[in-house]
């Protein structure tokens, strides 16, 4: 055999290692190392997509709905329809100019600019954009029946929040924005929508629940970061493997009767001020309302600039909960408290004081509304009058801690732990907390202050409701709640009892009955309708039910801004009370004459008010303040 | 004239012509999946084309193999090795320039022809007793090198890189000067050993002066180093200069044992390979991750249904020229399979060479088919001089 056939045969050889080597080579590639070849390919081709599922809605306690989805009509756009070869700008370009030709097309104007077009490229171009959103049905209609003629647009139906209500219960809802979602900020291959998300209020609080469960869908993405164009996708499967379905949000059934709410509200309006109206049997939130308020509609689908200056910008601050978030001096409403201290300690219900018109102790003067004296007054008589006098003295005797004492017992001091955030714990001052914030040590007329509920007491609206609740069911404090997550889950909220006697409880109860009847807050039982015409009877409409309640009115500020700020709470019936209301309102003249005929609407629409003829007609009209 | 055909039948070798066949079939096949997702209805097509010029192919074929190899050498090889260098000075000329080069005339590539014509005439040359010394060693050495230098002018350094080992085996055959030749494939060994190694040291410097000047000594483009670097070190830049590799190597990799099936492959669909080189160049890609390990084991079989045909033409061949000729064909297919696929999967740095039978282009194909139809040929007529 010549060498030349040895050769031959040696590249032969030669030519099987080779393919040898290739083939070991694609075996590494292909069965050892698939893994990481697939995990490659899947970080450059696949895009997680967030999938919102649909917010719950939020009804009354009677099925009426407070808060749901609409549809929003968009159209969107495909960018990857619109891929232009060389530089970004040249696709940019492109969507602009078809959304130019479909503006003129329907007559719909432009939403989005070319800067947002811009973004939307570089930062999203897996998913489509929105080119215009919430467009009315007619629009919406002339879009779907010629859509043929624009390629690359599609029509979409999004949800967007609404507030069939409106402005009603704005403070206890909240309304809802659109924003990122936390955590994935800096996921590059996680896109979503901006996602509604809970501001303020109920929505807030329970965000969890409405806003469900996000699902995920997965994309895939070409070289350039698009979806695959319609060739490309009769060519590959559409897998749905790994795909989240989203969960729709719970729907919450809230404890607000909105026919309380709205009868709140319209006392309401016009003032500055709050009011929270409560089932005394269990805390459940019948009504809870601040004013000025807001129409959450205006803030979706995102809170505009000014709508936020609207909300925040003072006096007004319309987005705050003042039921809440603000504390204001109790002023006379406080002192219910004092009496259930006072008859804790020392103090026998028939104990007398004579009131001169003015409590002196060291150099401090302190008046009685009355500036001529209520003369000798035991507890009950003190409590429907209002006399300043007698509470400072009974405070003096009796000693500081025992007030504080009481008014934490109702859970003044400390926030409610009502479902919905903002919460302000208000202020029980003690001697360690004055010196804390003013360097100052307790003095005999800081006790004369608090007993009158002034000074540096501080309360919420809705810790007042508490406390008018808690006197209405005997002494039961509950937590206020808006939503019971479990069926009678509020009968564990009972926080505690508080640590007074029944008697002194019904003795401080029936002085509040006193009040609407003949003292200082008759304008809460009966309604007096003022003569149209001269010679014309009075018309009176007193309450179907009895009630009970205190006023109050707490001066604040000297000089120029010296102002009142005027209390009412409230419970009815006397027996058996359904309903414990606290009202609020900057500014006014006095609680008895200011808030009194508020609240008597209020009661009149939840039991009804009937005219009184003939009766007792009233003795005397106490003017002054209380 | 019946008994002359038949044993001319008979003596075909059957196993080429079916594996060749084979590997057309699947070309055109994965040809079609590669170009499935393009808007532009002419490449679309080009699966047609591919197909349509095989048939041609085919014909060339049994014509050439029907045809006595030494009849054909006596008139065609010197006019065809002519025709070759006119044409590759023409393409310099008048050629078109795509994607940086001048390698076409209208529809056609010389360099192909070239490859050919080149392998033609050097068994023409060598393919006499006697002709063993150094004169004939050089004399095939200009014959090779006249066509590699125009051929890299275009520039096409695939090309020449293939046609030098289909000589240089061809030269071993002819055992002309043997112990200079082996000289001369350590020096090119050595000095492509050089290059790497450069390449390697360079990239290790800190100091950009001292890289800029050692680079400046290689003969060398920018863009050939640049392939080099990735071929050192692949994971340095994979959304830059190493983006292909990378893409070739998980597009292969995540085919996995069976595949992803014909027309599924989504790396091609996707964009990620670059369309214009994925039914070339490229299409080793398409095939691995459409037909996964199995395919490849079954194309890799192919291959060597084709190569070892040849070689035993070689090997059996009793006339010089038709040894010289089939194992110069096989050599030159090997080369082309064996870069095309060992730089798809990270073992040599990227060369933009076609994949013989599967890669769309005419020329190649043409040129491919007219090739086994000479090695066929001289397995059919080597024999009759036996005989006579």
């Amino acid at each position: 055999m010549n060498p030349s056939r040895w050769f031959i045969a040696a590249l032969g050889a030669v030519f099987v290692f080779g393919e040898l080597v290739l083939g070991i080579s694609l075996f590494r590639l292909q069965v050892l190392n698939v893994a990481k070849s697939r995990e490659s390919q899947a970080i450059q081709t696949i895009r997680r997509v967030r999938v919102p599922g649909r917010r719950g809605r939020i009804f009354d306690r009677n099925g009426r709905v407070l808060a749901e989805c609409r549809p929003s009509r968009c159209i969107q756009c495909n960018l990857e329809e619109f891929q232009r070869r060389g530089a970004s700008s040249n696709t940019v370009a492109a969507v602009d100019a078809a959304i130019d030709a479909l503006s003129r097309a329907l007559a719909i104007p432009r939403q989005i600019s070319a800067r947002e077009i811009a973004r939307h490229l570089h930062t999203a171009s897996a998913i489509p954009l929105v080119a215009w959103q919430d467009l009315d049905e007619a629009t919406f209609a002339r879009f779907c029946e010629r859509s043929h003629e624009f390629p690359g647009f599609a029509d979409h139906v999004s949800a967007e929040r609404t507030y069939p209500f409106g402005s009603l219960a704005a403070h206890v809802l909240g309304y809802t924005g659109r924003s990122d979602p936390e955590g994935f900020e800096n996921d590059p291959v996680y896109f979503n929508e901006k996602e509604m998300k809970g501001r303020g209020g109920v929505e807030s609080y329970y965000n969890r629940f409405l806003s469900g469960v996000t699902g995920e869908k997965r994309v895939t993405v070409d070289a350039r970061g698009f979806r695959p164009t319609r060739a490309h996708k009769s060519i590959m499967d559409e897998t749905e493997d790994g795909d989240v379905a989203p969960a729709n949000g719970l729907d919450l059934a809230l404890t607000l009767d909105i026919r309380i709410q709205a009868s709140l509200e319209r006392e309401l309006e016009g003032v500055t001020g709050a009011g929270v109206v409560l089932d005394p049997r269990d805390g459940a939130v019948l009504a809870l309302a601040s004013a000025p308020t807001f129409n959450p509609n205006e803030c979706v689908p995102a809170l505009t600039h000014a709508m936020y200056a609207n909300l925040t910008n003072a006096p007004a601050k319309r987005g705050q909960n003042r039921a809440i978030s603000e504390g204001y001096a109790p002023g006379s409403t406080f002192k219910p408290i004092t009496a259930l201290a006072g008859l804790a300690t020392a103090w026998m219900p028939e104990d007398e004081y004579n009131c001169q018109g003015v409590y002196r102790l060291g150099n401090l003067r302190l008046h009685c509304w009355d500036r001529y004296g209520h003369g000798s007054v035991n507890l009950s008589d003190a409590i429907e009058q209002s006399c300043n006098t007698f509470f400072c003295n009974l405070g003096t005797a009796v000693g500081s801690n025992a007030v504080i004492t009481a008014a934490r017992a109702f859970g003044l001091g400390s926030r409610t732990g009502i479902d919905i955030g903002g919460e302000y714990s208000g202020v029980v001052p003690d001697d360690e907390w004055k010196y804390r914030w003013y360097n100052e040590h307790w003095y005999p007329g800081d006790t004369c202050q608090m007993c009158i509920g002034q000074g540096m007491l501080l309360v919420t609206p809705l810790q007042m409701a508490v406390v008018a609740a808690t006197l209405a069911n005997g002494g039961r404090v509950y937590r206020p709640y808006l939503y019971a997550r479990r069926e009678g889950a509020h009968i564990a909220s009972a926080v505690r009892r508080i640590p007074y006697e029944d008697d002194a409880i019904d003795l401080v109860r029936k002085s509040m009955k006193a009040v609407v009847e003949t003292g200082t807050g008759r304008a809460i039982l009966v309604r007096t309708e003022q003569a149209q015409k001269p010679g014309e009877r009075r018309r009176r409409f007193r309450l179907k039910v009895d009630c009970a309640g205190k006023t109050g009115t707490a001066e604040i500020g000297r000089g120029e801004t010296k102002r009142k700020n005027t209390w009412i709470i409230a419970f009815a019936p006397y027996e058996n009370p359904t309903v414990a209301i606290a009202m609020l309102v900057e500014r006014g003249e006095s609680g008895g004459k200011t808030v009194a005929p508020r609240v008597h609407n209020v009661l009149a629409g939840i039991f009804g008010e009937e005219e009184v003829t003939g009766g007792r007609p009233s003795v005397h009209y106490y003017e002054g303040r209380d | 004239m019946i008994a002359a055909f038949l044993s001319k039948l008979k003596r075909t070798d059957w196993v080429l012509t079916a594996c060749m066949t084979c590997l057309i079939a699947m070309g055109t096949a994965f040809i079609w999946s590669a170009c499935s997702t393009r808007q532009i209805a002419v490449i679309q097509n080009i699966w047609r084309v591919h197909a349509g010029t095989a048939a041609f192919g085919l014909a060339i074929y049994f014509t050439l193999a029907s045809i006595d190899y030494r009849r054909l050498f006596d008139f065609v090889a010197i006019p065809a090795y002519a025709g070759a260098l006119v044409l590759l000075v023409a393409v310099l000329i008048v050629g078109a320039e795509i994607y940086g080069g001048r390698r076409w005339l209208w529809f056609f590539q010389p360099s192909e022809v070239a490859k050919l014509a080149v392998i033609i005439f050097i068994a023409y040359l060598l393919g006499r007793e006697g002709r063993r010394s150094f004169k004939w060693f050089a004399a095939a050495g200009a014959a090779f090198a006249v066509p590699a230098l125009l051929i890299l002018k275009e520039p096409d350094l695939g090309t020449a890189l293939v046609l030098a080992p289909a000589v240089m085996v061809m030269l071993l055959v002819a055992r002309v000067w043997t112990k200079g030749l082996v000289a001369l494939l350590m020096v090119a060994l050595l000095a492509a050993g050089l290059v790497l190694g450069t390449v390697y040291v360079a990239e290790r410097q800190n100091d950009e002066a001292r890289k800029a000047q050692m680079y400046s000594r290689l003969p060398l483009r920018e863009h050939q180093i640049k392939r080099l670097k990735v071929f050192l070190f692949p994971e340095r830049d994979l959304k830059g200069t190493g983006y292909s590799q990378h893409q070739l190597l998980i597009s292969i990799g995540s085919g996995s044992v069976w595949g992803k099936g014909l027309r599924k492959g989504e790396f091609k669909a996707l964009g990620y390979l670059p369309q214009s080189v994925s039914m070339n160049d490229f299409i080793f890609a398409v095939v691995a991750e459409e037909s996964g390990f199995i395919g490849n084991l079954l194309l890799l079989a192919l291959y060597l249904g084709v190569l070892l045909p040849c070689l035993r033409i070689a090997f059996k061949a009793t006339d010089e020229r038709g040894q010289l000729l089939a194992a110069g064909v096989a050599t030159l297919i090997f080369c082309h399979v064996y870069i095309n696929i060992a730089m798809s999967i990270g073992l040599m740095p990227i060369t933009g060479l076609p994949l013989p039978f599967i890669s769309a282009g005419r020329t190649f194909l043409i040129v491919l088919m007219a090739s086994l139809g000479l090695v066929q040929s001289v397995a059919v007529h080597n024999e009759e001089i036996a005989e006579t």
